[in-house]
């Protein structure tokens, strides 16, 4: 893997250009054809990969172009999901919730493809973000297994074909996705189990992606996940949550989230700078991945850029210092 | 035998074009209730009544369309409250805004009485839907210091506002009360005095409804709660509850959640009407409510009325 020290990277999520959103409601009203949109899919990632290239991130993802939303995305394209109409999470804010209806079974591709067209675009490492099993399951109704234990690792089977195909294909960087983790404890070793099938001879540097919970609750349990980075928001909390990690020896890698993905406020290179100090109380430098809290998509473009560009100048200046 | 009837705990999911709508006219972030036209909110209130008559309900809610926090949506009709970050809403994949305490809480404007206007110009079985301990215990109180004096003040809304819909036709009050099955004992007695406030000079009939868990907290003391009805979640807590109800004996009458809100998945109704009677044989109240367990609003909109389908099918010719 990079053994660059301080390596930059992002969760997955960057905004879409505006005239790619116009683009897709087009589509969805059925004003376009496929291959115009794969085109048009196309360049933005290329622009974004550039964004990305640009703001000095050194591992990078595609901004998640393709994807709609975190859940269905993946259990449309896995076969014994359903979809039966979006439900709410929050006010006005509504994702279109998968059931299970059926054996769930690999189907088709999750991200190979995207995976090879960024390849061919970029010099940069990759790393390829796809949600974990038990995010999926959690996210979803359960009409066909008996617990949802069952589902879990039957998806976890499905997952793993997935990252096994991504291997081949020359991946070797790959992000689970897994926010549902830190909001069941109880739950915790049901996660584990399910990391423990979706990684199971799939040779590549695994990290795990979770966001909001309260960490304190999981920890040190994730420790023993079969993953080699944790990769965790820190600036929306102000970085209390450090506290939680330093009671126990880190034995992972650390993704540091030190951007705030939910407030347009552009963080100072200094202010950055101070904030991945604060890894270095949890694990040694060498061990410490840099990356905003969590996927950018929320912000306006030139934000999110403004923001990437400081955290990677930030941790440049920081990798300056470390090496003398 | 009681007479059994089929009714709803509260929210339904917004019919897809009126989400549309709402999402046009607040966009994503702002609170509910401005800008929206009384027509079409009462096009969709009339749209979420029928889909329950057409299943079998007796005994309607409004569906809650305007609700954009659960039961914290009430705080952003009461003075005093200010509305924060989001949190999670139980161990559901929903959240809320934490309401936070800042003032004395008053009452200076109607909270769901214009709601309730237009789902009882529609249908006058309508139950209306309150809430009084949960809505102080998911509150963050930075006046009160004392929960106690939180839930009597917002005890004393809730009667203003109750006195208020009995005005407009109500019959029927709940207090949805979940936060009540994870309460401290010392809990409990405030909240029998809440009742008592809520429930002053007010002549409707009162249920206090629970969901998410079973009731073991709130037995025995919650049967000298003054309230007509009890509301058991009969999903989560089957047999826990059975118990309790065989234990403790109650002579108030039941709402049975014996469907579940929070799935998809549709139940046996054999299963179902098994369940019903064997509650049915515990308690003598005159009447036994039966409705899902929570509200209906964690299922996409097509699912909501196959659910109560299968809750009324399965009590279908228990009453002949
Ligand atoms: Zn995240």
């Amino acid at each position: 893997m990079n053994r660059r020290l301080l390596p930059t990277t992002v969760v997955g999520s960057y905004p879409k250009p505006n005239w790619l959103r116009r683009l897709i409601r087009e589509y969805e009203k059925g004003e376009i054809s496929d291959k115009v949109m794969r085109r048009a899919y196309d360049d933005a990632v290329k622009a974004v990969v550039k964004e990305q290239e640009l703001a000095g991130v050194d591992i990078l993802w595609d901004g998640e172009m393709r994807r709609d939303e975190m859940t269905s995305y993946f259990a449309r394209r896995i076969e014994g999901f359903t979809i039966y109409g979006e439900v709410r999470v929050w006010g006005n804010n509504y994702y279109p919730k998968p059931a299970i209806v059926d054996e769930l079974r690999y189907k088709d591709e999750l991200a190979v493809s995207d995976y090879k067209f960024l390849r061919k675009i970029t010099d940069h490492e990759i790393k390829v973000p796809i949600t974990g099993p038990y995010t999926l399951v959690d996210w979803s109704f359960n009409e066909y297994y008996r617990t949802r234990e069952e589902a879990v690792y039957a998806l976890a089977e499905v997952i793993n074909q997935e990252l096994r195909r991504l291997v081949d294909e020359g991946a070797n960087y790959i992000q689970i996705d897994d926010p549902a983790v830190p909001t069941h404890p109880e739950e915790i070793e049901v996660a584990k189990n399910s990391i423990e099938i979706v990684t199971r001879g799939v040779n590549a540097y695994i990290g795990m992606h979770m966001c909001y919970g309260d960490y304190s609750k999981i920890y040190p349990e994730i420790l023993e996940f079969n993953v080699d980075q944790i990769d965790l928001e820190f600036a929306n909390r102000g970085f209390k949550d450090v506290e939680i990690f330093k009671e126990y020896e880190f034995t992972k890698d650390l993704g540091f989230g030190c951007i705030d993905v939910h407030t347009r406020r552009i963080e100072s290179v200094e202010e950055i700078k101070d904030n991945i100090r604060k890894a270095f109380s949890i694990v040694e430098p060498k061990r410490v991945y840099v990356d905003p809290d969590c996927g950018l998509k929320l912000l306006p473009s030139e934000v999110a850029f403004e923001k990437l560009r400081n955290m990677c100048q930030a941790a440049r200046e920081l990798r300056e210092e470390l090496e003398g | 035998m009681s007479r059994v009837i089929p009714t709803t705990v509260g929210s339904y999911p917004r019919p897809p074009w009126f989400r549309e709508y709402l999402r046009k006219v607040e966009g994503l972030q702002k609170e509910g209730g401005g800008g929206i036209d009384e027509a079409t909110y009462a096009k969709a209130v009339a749209e979420v009544i029928r889909e329950q008559r057409d299943a079998g309900v007796k005994v309607f809610t409004d569906g809650q369309l305007l609700w954009h926090d659960l039961l914290c949506y009430l705080a952003t009709r009461i003075d005093g409250f200010e509305m924060n970050g989001l949190v999670r809403y139980f161990d559901n994949n929903l959240y809320y805004r934490i309401p936070k305490v800042k003032a004395r809480l008053e009452r200076k404007r109607n909270i769901i009485v214009d709601e309730f206007r237009v789902a009882y110009s529609i249908e006058r079985e309508m139950k209306a839907v309150l809430s009084c301990f949960t809505l102080a215990t998911l509150s963050e109180d930075e006046f009160y210091g004392n929960k106690a004096d939180l839930v009597m003040d917002i005890a004393h809304i809730m009667n203003q506002e109750a006195k208020e819909l009995v005005k407009r036709g109500a019959k029927y009050i709940q207090i949805d009360e979940p936060s009540l099955l994870y309460a401290e004992k010392e809990d409990l007695s405030i909240m029998k005095d809440a009742i008592e406030v809520i429930r002053q000079d007010v002549d409707a009939k009162f249920f206090l409804v629970t969901y998410f868990s079973d009731a073991e907290r709130i037995f025995p003391e919650v049967l000298d709660f003054n309230v007509d009805v009890i509301g058991l979640d009969f999903v989560e807590g089957y047999e826990k509850n059975l118990d309790l109800l065989r234990e403790y004996g109650v002579d108030k009458e039941i709402q049975a959640g014996v469907v579940d809100g929070r799935t998809t998945k549709m139940e046996d109704e054999e299963q179902v009407r098994r369940k019903v009677e064997a509650i049915d044989e515990i308690v003598d109240g005159e009447t036994l409510y039966v409705s899902p367990n929570t509200g209906l609003e964690f299922l996409p909109y097509s699912k909501a009325s196959e659910k109560l389908k299968v809750l009324c099918r399965s009590v279908g010719d228990i009453n002949e």
